[in-house]
């Protein structure tokens, strides 16, 4: 998030000396400013990771073979070592990780609102890899490629890496389970159903209404987040039109841009999973409804906290 | 008629999940068959419980069945001998070890 300090002087020296390829390395590089943004920033990043994981195990029950259920516990295995290189790099510059991870309460982690819901069948599992991980892909594949803050950069080589399999595991599966037709397809469309409009508002306020970014100026992040939402539907889009699953979403030649085909942004019903097209929401409204939080943040959050008090919680280790 | 050789070309466009490196570089392919139609594959995986067996093993199929003239793909998985990283060519090393993995 931006603030007031952005036009201070070192600010402006810091983002002159960023913007000519300058590469921050330690805290005495940074402004408190440039701080504040990058710790925002890996928030997000890491709370994201780690939320992933308690979704991602209580789907992989519903693995239909071993080495489907062997792939998702993979899965799961790296995302937790994706969230720990975040909490580390952010304990290198003072933050608690413990208290990051076990001092919070469910509501008070920054992950999006998509990781608050029930991954409920096979079909909502692949699909949230193939465009769950896809948008993690998107989001720090461009952050590998164009972030000043050099520890970060480097830590993300092997993240980008794990994802790309998650990503063709989920992508795979969702060939598969179309090739199969009958149930399997139709389970398959009704999880893209909710969880492709639930990655599109993923990505955040349209760079029309988003004010003052200190993430870009500081080169944390290189695109904004209508490009980033682009980059996305550029390859889920054409995948799902493949594979013979709708999406509400087209390709424009003229504008040479991918358009919604529904009101953006609208409401949801966690209950039914169900995407209320004829109710369009101001983003006020939609920050409202992430602030509430999802069916599943309480859940996850114990999961992944654990109960200290219990015979086999903190108290044994 | 279908050569060993298209076969070899065919898997060599099967990467790795993780890394840009062909299952051939990888070393896990251990021998190839060809039966008029029928494609015969001898071959392994780095670990029993590598997470990626399905997932390869679908583009494994795919993709030799893309050569004319086959109709099946019968892969079987062995694990003896293991494999081990000294299978992996100089090629698949150099790859892997710009990513930072050691080989």
């Amino acid at each position: 998030m931006a603030t007031d300090k952005k036009n201070g002087k070192a600010e402006q020296e810091l983002m002159e000396k960023i913007r000519n390829g300058f590469m921050v390395e330690s805290e005495e590089d940074m402004t408190p400013d440039y701080k504040k943004s990058l710790i925002t920033q890996l928030t997000v990043q890491a709370d994201t990771e780690l939320m992933s994981a308690p979704a991602y195990y209580l789907a992989s029950k519903d693995a239909p073979t071993i080495n489907s259920r062997i792939a998702v516990t993979a899965i799961i295995h790296d995302e937790l070592g994706h969230a720990n290189i975040a909490y580390r790099i952010m304990e290198d510059l003072g933050v608690d990780k413990h208290w990051l991870v076990y001092g919070r309460k469910p509501h008070e982690f920054k992950h999006p609102y998509g990781f608050d819901q029930p991954l409920e069948n096979w079909a909502e599992m692949v699909v949230a890899n193939g465009f769950f991980d896809r948008a993690g892909i998107c989001l720090l594949g461009d952050v590998l490629e164009n972030t000043s803050y050099g520890p970060l950069k480097r830590s993300l080589v092997k993240v980008d890496r794990e994802e790309i399999l998650h990503l063709r595991h989920g992508e795979s599966w969702m060939k598969r389970l179309s090739k199969a037709g009958g149930e399997a397809k139709e389970l398959l469309q009704r999880a893209v159903d909710w969880m492709f409009p639930m990655t599109i508002e993923w990505f955040g306020l349209p760079d029309e209404l988003k004010h003052h970014s200190g993430q870009l100026d500081y080169r944390l992040k290189g695109q904004t987040n209508d490009q980033l939402r682009q980059t996305w539907m550029d390859a889920t889009v054409p995948l799902c039109e493949k594979i013979g699953i709708k999406v509400p979403a087209h390709y424009d030649k003229e504008k040479g841009d991918y358009i919604l085909d529904y009101p953006f942004p609208c409401q949801y019903n966690p209950d039914e999973k169900r995407w209320l097209f004829d109710e369009p929401l101001t983003w006020d409204q939609v920050f409202k409804r992430w602030k509430a939080r999802g069916p599943m943040n309480k859940t996850y959050a114990e999961m992944v906290q654990g109960d200290l008090d219990s015979i086999f919680g903190g108290r044994l280790w | 008629m279908v050569t060993e050789n298209q076969v070899w070309q065919a898997l060599k466009a099967v990467n790795d999940p993780e890394y840009p490196l062909s299952i051939v570089d990888l070393g896990i392919i251990y021998k190839v068959e060809v039966l008029q139609a029928i494609v015969a594959i001898e071959m392994t995986f780095t670990a029993m419980g590598c997470p990626a067996i399905d997932m390869i093993l679908l583009d494994v199929d795919e993709e030799v069945r893309k050569i004319s003239g086959v109709k099946n793909v019968d892969i079987e998985i062995v694990w003896s001998p293991p494999w081990t990283r000294d299978r992996i060519t100089p090629a698949g090393r150099e790859i892997l070890q710009y990513y930072g993995v050691g080989v």
